[in-house]
Order: structure tokens, then sequence, then C-alpha cells
């Protein structure tokens, strides 16, 4: 390893490249701190083609290696277990805003906000919106196709990436998709978005940016149910109006953002809260905002008002953006679930998950996209409690059962990691996770990038069926 | 037999499973309306897709589809209108064509521009690789980043790293109003009318749900106007809606044409017709239109742009003596140095003219004989992969 150091010390300056625990420690967790491993070496190239001659240098030594950014992930996904950590943090670089044509050449170490902020120039922002946009990256975002409230009517990640220069972990360079016209052939681009590091590194990405609209409304619904406000969301949706977010949060999330400095003006004493936001035209848009009211209402709303200017609707937002910061405030430890359900379900599927908190004694707050059945219930706790912590490992093992027995998925925007791994194969069939094994084989053929994550090896029909792969795969 | 997998899938499965032992190609087959896309496809047998059709679920609460592949889109139109949804996907050809083959082929129409192509539609499918396996990618949610995306892969892939056997879609509520104008009078050169067209989407706040600039003869053929023609669809609440009308009326004469406009250039390639798409940066819609419908117009044919998406749909008889071939065939490598061409239904020197000007990529190539190592699943259909 000193001497795999060295070589990559020529390459980026030993300031550059970490060696000793202390250092590394920095390193040891991601936004999900329930888990921690430390990188064996950790380097941070400062340009493309550092990043790419460091990433022969691993290849001619047959070195794994994990690609990180801000390290705000929530699903273990950028955690290096004595490999080798690539932070690509250094490159951020905005290389080109095309107004015209409503693009952006980044780095990928680019922040999310401050695409946006560069874009605000143009008339133009990016929309996927991650709680983290303050701080997570491009190429994080890319990584675990990231999405965020107003993808609901936005598109997540991938429905805004154009083409991608893609560094594959064997040090060759590719373009994915087309910047210049309609893609041919097999949609690499649309396998790469997501794939969690596993099938290289992005160099630059050209993202597609959206036009700001030229009127916004924010709505704050306060429910007496959990299952009115469900409804509610149904009808909306079921009406053809296409709002921009539709955000709920329970009564024990409300709580805890407004005990804490992100305190929004929620009604502390409601069952849960719509945040629902309507943007476009402003020709006909308080129409719809009088009938998504008229649905809030309907459906058992208390009182729906709407953000008086600018400042109250930031306010609104903050609450809902700076929600598990709050959470941070209250307990040292906190897992996130990212699972999506048919809307339809959403009502028996709360029900459930409340009960399942209950049985287990463990304090279930439930802050997501409703608009998308992308549900994220959370629950603090301190990890070294070992009675607390077995509590809400089986609480959430049941819940993650409910959502997918209502014909859900694990995760809708977090990425599998190593948080939802276990998972995978009650969602997906050996065959079906042999063939992912086989797509990764493709771009990677020594699975030398982020090794561990996304697909449990052993489950794949090919590891089951061939004992001899076995032998020496890292587990 | 494996859980979850019917009959029906299972015995395809066995059946490719034979095939590929015996190295014998197949041709996957669902309605038979794309055959006469020309591609040079080699194979003697076809795979049989088109007893796969029907509602495997609809839940219109939860705008999710999945429907088997040889379901026609005509069937999926007529069950979802009743629950005022609609699948917003609407390639060119017969209604009665098949999702299976929209999304194999990624085909898209007039409303990608507000609702994106099949690859932005698909939530998750089932297909059987080269290898006879069952696989299921994606789900039956809005919202999936569980595992790789297998979904995006086989989504216009042709069949050649599987044969489509179940489509999970998402649907869309229909919009309160729905209109369709025809916008006449514009006036100058037609470069400067696209860029017109194209200026006015961008200043505007409103996003209409297609745009489509007709050729003179296209146009000709649909209305009996006789210059450039505008199409424009409108969705929203009823304020928005009449504001809108309103907006595009300053790019010229607007009026209502009903939405037969649309199935009507869905429809209007005549049989045999060769139909090829030229495609580049947005912001280069003006010259590229300009080209390629004077390019259509003088082989006898017509030309639409897809302008906020910076496409150009030419549609041109085919061509009887060889020289017309060679030229054609000169015209679209001339295009092809600075922009993309991709071929729809073509002849077969016109298809290894198109595929001459670009070659598969290595990693294409790898995807192709990890799915599909016999490649005996539509042989050629995509060139070298």
């Amino acid at each position: 390893m000193v001497e795999l150091a060295a070589r990559l010390a020529g390459i980026v300056g030993e300031r550059r490249v970490m060696l000793r625990a202390g250092e590394l420690r920095t390193y040891e967790s991601d936004g999900l701190p329930g888990y921690r491993s430390t990188p064996s070496l950790a380097v941070f190239p400062g340009t493309r083609d550092e990043t790419i001659a460091v990433v022969k240098a691993l290849a001619a030594s047959h070195t794994s290696f994990v690609a990180r950014g801000a390290g705000t992930g929530l699903s273990g996904g950028a955690l290096a277990d004595n490999v080798v950590l690539l932070g690509l943090h250094r490159l951020k670089r905005i290389v080109a805003i095309d107004g015209d044509n409503a693009r952006a050449v980044v780095e990928p170490g680019v922040v999310n906000a401050l695409l946006t902020a560069a874009a605000s120039a143009y008339g133009l922002h990016y929309a996927p919106d991650p709680s983290s946009q303050s701080a997570c990256t491009i190429g994080g975002n890319v990584a675990e196709n990231a999405g965020g409230p107003h993808c609901l009517k936005y598109g997540v990640t991938l429905n805004h990436v154009i083409a991608l220069t893609v560094l594959l972990p064997d040090g060759e360079v590719v373009t994915l998709g087309n910047p210049d016209g309609e893609s041919e052939g097999y949609d690499l681009l649309g396998a790469f978005v997501g794939s969690e590091g596993c099938f290289g590194v992005v160099l630059d990405a050209t993202i597609r940016l959206e036009r700001n609209p030229q009127a916004v409304r924010t709505l704050l619904a306060d429910f007496a149910s959990v299952d009115g406000a469900a409804h509610a969301v149904s009808d909306i949706i079921a009406a053809g109006i296409v709002a921009a977010a539709m955000e709920m949060m329970d009564n024990a999330a409300i709580q805890v953002v407004e005990a804490s400095i992100y305190a929004a003006g929620y009604p502390v004493d409601a069952a849960a809260i719509l945040l629902i936001e309507l943007d476009g035209a402003a020709a006909g848009l308080d129409d719809d905002v009088a009938r998504v009211a008229q649905f809030c209402k309907a459906a058992g709303a208390r009182a729906v008002r709407v953000a008086a200017d600018p400042a109250d609707r930031a306010r609104l937002w903050q609450g809902r953006k700076k929600a598990f910061g709050a959470m941070g405030r209250v307990s040292p430890h906190l897992v996130v679930q990212d699972a999506v359900v048919p809307r339809t379900r959403l009502p028996q599927v709360l029900a459930d998950i409340h009960h399942i908190g209950v049985r287990h004694g463990v304090n279930v707050c439930n802050v997501f996209h409703a608009g998308d059945g992308n549900l994220h219930p959370n629950i603090g706790y301190d990890a070294n409690d070992a009675d607390e912590a077995a509590r809400v490992h089986a609480a959430m093992g049941e819940i993650m059962q409910v959502c997918i027995d209502a014909g859900g998925t694990i995760t809708g925007e977090h990425g599998v990691g190593l948080d939802k791994l276990p998972y995978m194969d009650s969602l997906f069939t050996p065959d079906t996770l042999g063939a992912m094994c086989a797509l990764r084989s493709v771009f990677d053929p020594e699975r030398r990038a982020n090794p561990g994550k996304v697909v449990p090896v052993h489950r794949c029909r090919e590891w089951l069926a061939a004992p001899a792969a076995r032998a020496g795969h890292p587990r | 037999m494996t859980p979850g997998v019917s009959a029906d899938v299972a015995a395809l499965a066995d059946r490719v499973r034979s095939a590929h032992a015996n190295g014998a190609p197949l041709r996957v087959t669902g309605a038979g309306t794309w055959l006469d896309g020309g591609q040079p496809c080699v194979a003697a047998d076809h795979l049989e897709l088109a007893a796969l059709t029907g509602i495997v679920a609809y839940e219109p609460g939860d705008l999710t589809l999945t429907v088997l592949a040889a379901t026609p889109l005509s069937a999926i139109q007529a069950l979802t209108a009743s629950e005022g949804q609609w699948l917003t996907m609407d390639p060119h050809g017969s209604p009665d064509g098949t999702i299976g083959a929209t999304v194999s082929t990624a085909s898209s129409g007039p409303l990608a521009s507000a609702y994106g192509t099949p690859r932005d539609h698909v939530l998750g499918c089932e297909f059987v690789t080269g290898t006879g396996d069952v696989v299921r990618g994606g789900g039956r949610v809005v919202k999936n980043v569980a595992g790789f995306d297998l979904v995006r892969l086989v989504t216009g892939a042709w069949g050649t790293l599987g044969a489509i056997t179940e489509i999970t879609v998402r649907l869309r509520a229909k919009p309160e109003q729905d209109v369709s104008l025809a916008v006449a009078t514009l006036s100058g050169a037609v470069a400067d009318v696209t860029n017109g067209v194209r200026e006015w989407s961008h200043r505007s706040a409103f996003r209409p749900l297609a745009m489509e600039l007709l050729s003179p003869s296209l146009a000709r053929r649909l209305t009996g106007h006789s210059e450039e023609l505008l199409l424009v669809r409108i969705g929203g609440n009823s304020t928005h809606a009449r504001a809108a009308v309103d907006a595009v009326s300053s790019l010229g004469t607007a009026r209502d044409i009903g939405h037969g406009v649309w199935s009507q250039l869905a429809q209007a390639e005549p049989k045999g017709a060769l139909v090829f798409r030229v495609s580049a940066l947005p912001s280069r819609i003006g010259s590229l239109f300009s080209t390629a419908s004077a390019l259509a117009e003088e082989l006898g044919g017509y030309a639409h742009a897809t302008v906020t998406r910076g496409i150009v749909r030419c549609v041109v008889p085919p061509p009887s003596e060889p020289q017309a071939v060679d030229y054609l065939c000169g015209q679209l490598s001339a295009l092809s140095r600075d922009v993309t061409v991709a071929g729809e239904r073509m002849s077969a020197p016109l298809w290894a003219a198109v595929r001459r000007m670009r070659s598969t990529d290595a990693l294409s190539l790898r995807v192709r004989s990890t799915f599909d190592p016999g490649r005996i699943l539509n042989p050629g259909i995509l060139g070298d992969a």
C-alpha cells in the first residue's frame, strides 16, 4: 500500500494522498452513520488528467476503489472497506453553461445547489433537488440517480443527463449518450446513471437544465389524519393536476422540526401536513391552487394556506428540507428508509408502519415524497444501546417487507449501497440478479469499482451454480 | 417452472434456449407491423410473441399499467381513456402496433416534446435473454433505483438483448382541456420560421404538449395549406388553455384543428416510403429543418420537425433508379458529417450507408455478447451489435 501511495503521490502530489489512520477516519462513514469502515488509502485528484492517471495506476495493480463525492449518500454506498477511496470533490469546474440550449457541462465534484446558482443568470435551474443539495455533488447524484421533492413533475437525475464522459475502471475513457442529437444504439447512459459507482467514474456530465417557471405557489395543508392527507394526494393526481412537488410529514416529524432551529411554523397538533407546490404559467395557476385546496378540504384538511411571499415559501421548504438535520438534534444516530409503494397503498402502508413502530417501541417519523409514493420512514436511536439498535433493526426489516408486499420497491432515490443489499433477493429473482452482475462485468470485468455493493453476488444464479467462482471473491 | 413466470413465457424461454443451443437465429415478432422496417435482419425462424396480449394489472389511482408485450397501443388507449387517463406514447405508424415494438424500438412521436420517449415511460419489464433466462427489471412504482437499470438497457435495443414479454408503464391523467391548433401564415425563409418557433417556445411561459412544424407538402396532405404549418397541442385547465391559445396566436393565424390531425400525421407515410431522422443540438433546428425538408421535398417526400427536441423526420418515396439510391446515400453521408442520422424504415443499401456512419462501440458489443452470446436474437438488425 505504501508503494501504491508513492505512485499516486507522484500523480497528485503528496498532500493529496492520505494513508494515516487518523486522517482516513474522516471518510469512515457517509450520510448514514450506522455503517463505518475505513479506506486503506485516500487519493484526491485535482484534474481530469490526474483522475485518469490515478485510475490507470489502480488498474495496473488490480486495486479496488470507491469513488466518493461529498459523502452525503444515505445507503452506505460511498464507504471504502479497506480499499482505495477516490475523492472527486476537487473536480468542481462548471465547464460551460449553454443558455440557448438549456444545458451545462460540469465536472463530477460540482455541488448541486451551486449549479442552480450559476444557471440562474440564464433563467434556468437544475431540477433534481435532494435534501442534501447544498452539499451533494453532481457526480454522486449521477451515481445514485438522485431524486428530490421536485422530481414529481420534472423527473429524476436520469431525466436530466444528456451525456456523460466516463472513465471505466480499466482506465479507458468513453462517451455515453449523444450531446448533439438523438442517442442511437443501446442506452448505456441509462444503464450507467444509478449504477452507484460500480460501472466507472464520471469525468464530466452534460446536464439538462429547466427554465424557471413564470409563477410558483406553495400550499401548506393541515390534516387531522394521515389517511386524509394520503387520500388528498391521490385525488389531486387523479384530477390531472401536475404538482411540482407533494410532500408529506407526519406528526412525529413535525414535532422534531418545530422544536429545532428549522422551525417552519407547521401546526404542531396536525396528524400530517402536505406541502404542495404548483408552478408554471401564471395564467390558470390560481385555478389549480383553488382546486388543490378544495381536494385537501374534501379529504379532511383543517386548514390550507398559500405562502404569502418568497420568504414565507422558503421557510415552509426549509422545515421539509432540513428535517433529517433536525432529527440529528434528537438522537445520535438515524436510519432512513427509502421505499416506494404504489400511491393507492399509502394509507395502509403508513398505518402498518405506525403499528410496527409501536410494537417495537421505536419512534418512526415519516417525511416523504407523497406524490411519488416514495416513503422515508426514519428512526432516531442510539447505536451504542444494543437493545435499542436491535429493535430499530427489526422494525426497519418489517417496514421494508410491508413495502415490498404492497408491490413496492426498496429504494426510490438513495440507492442500494450496503444498507439495502439484504433486501435485493426479496425483490429480484436469481436470474435477474445474475443479469445485473453480468451488466456490471461489461463495464468492470474485474469488479474493482465499489466492490461489495448493490447486487448481493452470492444470490446470483451464476454464483449459486458455480462454487469455483467463489474462490477469492471479496465478500 | 420458475415461480412468477407464465406458461407462455416459460415456453418462449425454452424455445430461445434450444435456439441458443443450436445456434439458430430468431426474429422476434409481435404484430408484425414493423417487419417492413427493412433492417437487414437474418433469421429463418420467428419467435412469435403475438399471443402475449392482455392487461396484467391496471390500478387507475396509481397511474400505472402492466400489460403483455403484444398488446396493441389502441387497446391500451381505449382502456385508459375510460378512466380519464392516457399513455403518452404516440409513435408513428398504425395504432394497432404493439407496446412491445414501441418499447423495443424506443419509438416516439410529437408528445415526446412534453412527456419524453418510451425510456421515460417504462417502469419495469420482463424479457427473455438470448440464453433463455427470464429477467424482470424495474417494478410497478413510479420511482425506483433498486439494482442496475436493465429496463433502460432493453428499451430501444430492438430485441437484441432479450425479447420483451411484459411491460409496466407510467400513465398520465388527461388534462382538463386538450386543444390542437394549426398555425398558418408563418412567413419568411424556412430557417427563420423554424427559429422563430423555437424562440417563442423559449420566451413563452407555456409548455405545449407537442409542437411539430410541417413542410409544405405534408401541410397540404393533412390540411390543404400549402406552406409550412405549425401544429401545436395545448393541455391544462381552461384559463391556462385560453391564455396559451392567445400566446400561440402571436406566431400566426391559429385555428382549432381537432386531434384527428395527430393520427393523420402518425399514419401519413405512404406504404414502402423510406423514413429517417436527423437531429442536432436544438439551437441548430433552423438550418437543420431547412436543409432536411428541402432534401425530402426535392425527392418527392416531406419532413416535419419536433422543434424543441432538435429532430427532423423525413419521409421520401423509395428511389427506383440505382442513381437515386446513390444520391440519397450521398446526401445522408454528407448530412451525417455534422448531424446525427438515424434510420427508421429504409432499404438495404440505405441501412448499409447509415451503418457506415457510426461503428458500434466496444461496450455495446460486450453488452450484446453478455445478454445474447450466440447472437441469435434479431441478428443484424442493429448492424454490428
